[in-house]
């Protein structure tokens, strides 16, 4: 090992096959050896997934596990029949708490951040204790208040509590922005004419796009994945979350598994578009998990 | 709390400017009076608060002191419940050592596999490479949780599962089991899966440690002549202990609340065999209607989970990451 291997670094602008080369060549071989050896390990249960996905019963029993021609890609379209009902729920579920939970969170927030009124610090302790409470307590009387108000089984026993839950983090994180934002620039707008709510809509709110998208993504992420709690709650197939939709699919197609890993598959596709064109926001969003207080 | 400082926000400023002596005179109605429409903004949030966050919280804490079936009058019971629970439920005392051994390996595994994965790529010359890596480690976490955990107990399948295919291939086929099936290896299988551990978050919390520690700090000791793995243990750890400790609570928070994955796994069993508390706290609820016993469990883990979240708070700061 050389001495100077642990040196960062410049951003040096060179084609892709070029920079594999040198990086080959400069003794950096022995790195990409093991992150190659650790990333064919964590695509493997994926890879075999899509190669499953394109078997019939009988290739599956003969060669499990290696491509076999001819592919069946029509276990797409019948795993589709079935999640694509899974899937709009969720992004009907997701994109509407999404919606409702930043707009209270940043009006909340900005009412904490720019006003000091009487009993701030009160409220938003009120809100930052929720932080500490974790879904284990909460679960059992939650559910039984759904069932009281009559809430079961329907659209709304997913999105209000989700709303309500997700704006507490989200408020947190929003808060710390917009005391940040610089002052004069209200105060221009102000001096300009600009009433309250033309400074938030206006100026507020453009200035803090990412750090919206950055709540929105983690809001996503989170509903995206739940499983209780629609489990709990949600009885018909019609409204099923891709959660639990897929666990009652798995259940139903058992040992069918061309179409099984195909629904998979498609599972997976939404959140990965989403990556695809949000990934700076999505990392962040994903990794503010991790900065929970 | 990381906003102890509280900027005079620009609003206030203009308004006491124009009206300092007054605000000082102002009483509380005043006042509140003032910024009545600030309360308005408040008004949806805490109304949804309070009804799902806030009343379910109390109503936990509280019935966990009940005999409470569903359809029945609430019966008192003081500490009657904890009592069971700690002194009469066997299978919760058996949970209690299940979730240890997940929580261990988690902390375990956070700690090794994604360092080590950090440090590889980190220690990459080209930055172009080192965004490859870096967007590659992190794809897997965007497959929703449920397909990864689906896929597992397809790869622990007994007859068609990918590890007894492997088992076969290597030529140990007395080893081949129906992993989650048997109450032998159904903990285990729950335990270790998700091999080879790598969490694409993980790793980019250490990686963003690791981009912290100063150019001169680097220099430095490889001047010294402390390089490879001497420097990582001398320099790169040490350094980075605030991104272990935060890891290592988010590890162990992540394994008291880690009891979806089992419920999707094995339902706890075969028979209890991998039963962890918070499956229990479900099963107690939802299967047998037992809601204040199964309140008392999510009590405990309230207790357990606010223990840790606390100490988070207090030796993690935020500046640390």
């Amino acid at each position: 090992m050389t001495v100077l291997e642990g040196q960062p670094q410049p951003i040096q602008r060179m084609p892709q096959t070029e920079s594999w080369r040198r990086a080959w060549r400069s003794g950096d071989w022995w790195r990409h050896l093991g992150l190659l050896g650790f990333l064919f390990f964590m695509f493997l249960p994926f890879i075999i997934t899509i190669i499953i996905s394109f078997k019939d019963i009988p290739q599956f029993d003969h060669y499990p596990f290696t491509v076999t021609f001819p592919l069946h890609p029509d276990n797409y379209l019948e795993a589709w029949r079935i999640v694509s009902r899974y899937i709009l729920n969720s992004i009907i579920t997701s994109g509407t708490s999404v919606v409702g939970m930043v707009i209270l969170a940043a009006i909340a927030a900005w009412a904490f951040a720019r006003y000091p009124f009487p009993g701030r610090e009160l409220f938003f302790f009120g809100v930052l204790a929720l932080l500490m409470v974790p879904g284990e307590l909460t679960l059992i009387p939650a559910f039984l208040l759904v069932k009281d108000l009559g809430l079961l089984n329907t659209r709304w026993v997913l999105i209000a509590p989700y709303i309500a839950g997700g704006q507490v983090f989200a408020i947190f994180i929003l808060r710390q922005f917009f005391e940040a934002l610089p002052g004069e620039m209200f105060e221009a707008a102000r001096i300009d004419g600009a009433n309250e709510l033309q400074v938030f809509r206006h100026i507020g709110i453009p200035l803090s796009q990412s750090i919206l998208g950055v709540v929105a993504i983690m809001h996503v992420l989170s509903t995206w994945n739940d499983v209780i709690w629609p489990l709990v709650t949600l009885r018909s197939n019609e409204l099923m979350t891709l959660t639990i939709g897929l666990y009652a699919f798995r259940t139903a197609w058992y040992t069918i598994w061309g179409p099984l890993m195909a629904g998979y598959v498609i599972a997976s596709i939404p959140l990965i578009i989403l990556f695809a064109f949000t990934s700076r926001l999505f990392v962040e969003g994903l990794s503010s998990g991790a900065i929970k207080m | 709390m990381t906003t102890e400082e509280i900027r005079a926000p620009a609003s206030s400023a203009t308004v006491a400017r124009s009206s300092a002596p007054q605000e000082r005179q102002a009483t509380l109605g005043q006042r509140i009076y003032r910024y009545r429409f600030v309360y308005l903004m408040l008004v949806p949030t805490f109304a949804l608060l309070l009804t799902f966050n806030y009343y379910p919280a109390f109503m936990g804490l509280y019935r966990a002191f009940f005999k409470w079936d569903i359809g029945l009058q609430p019966e008192f019971l003081g500490l009657g419940n904890f009592e069971k629970l700690f002194i009469r439920d066997d299978i919760f005392i058996k949970s209690l050592r299940h979730v240890s051994l997940l929580t261990s390996w988690r902390v375990i595994s956070a700690v090794t596999f994604p360092f080590i994965v950090a440090e590889l790529i980190f220690n990459l010359r080209s930055n172009v490479h080192k965004y490859t890596y870096r967007v590659l480690t992190i794809l897997p976490a965007v497959v929703p949780g449920i397909v990864i955990l689906l896929l597992w107990q397809f790869i622990y399948d007994g007859t068609h599962g990918l590890l007894n295919a492997f088992l076969e291939g290597v030529g140990l086929e007395d080893w081949q089991q129906p992993w989650l099936g048997s109450p032998k290896t159904a903990l285990y299988a729950v335990t270790f899966m998700g091999f080879p551990w790598v969490g694409g978050v993980t790793v980019l919390i250490y990686l963003a440690g690791l981009q912290g520690i100063s150019d001169e700090v680097i220099d430095s000791s490889l001047v010294d002549g402390c390089s490879g793995l001497r420097r990582i243990f001398a320099i790169d750890i040490p350094l980075i202990l605030g991104q272990f400790k935060l890891i290592i609570v988010l590890a162990v928070i992540g394994g008291l609340q880690g009891w979806v994955a089992v419920f999707v796994m094995t339902a706890g069993g075969p028979g209890t065999a991998s039963m962890v508390p918070g499956l229990w706290m479900y099963n107690n609820a939802f299967l047998w209607n037992k809601m204040g016993y199964a309140s008392a469990i999510g009590m405990f883990l309230f207790v357990l989970i606010m223990g840790l979240t606390i100490l988070n708070v207090k030796f993690v700061k935020t500046g640390d990451y």
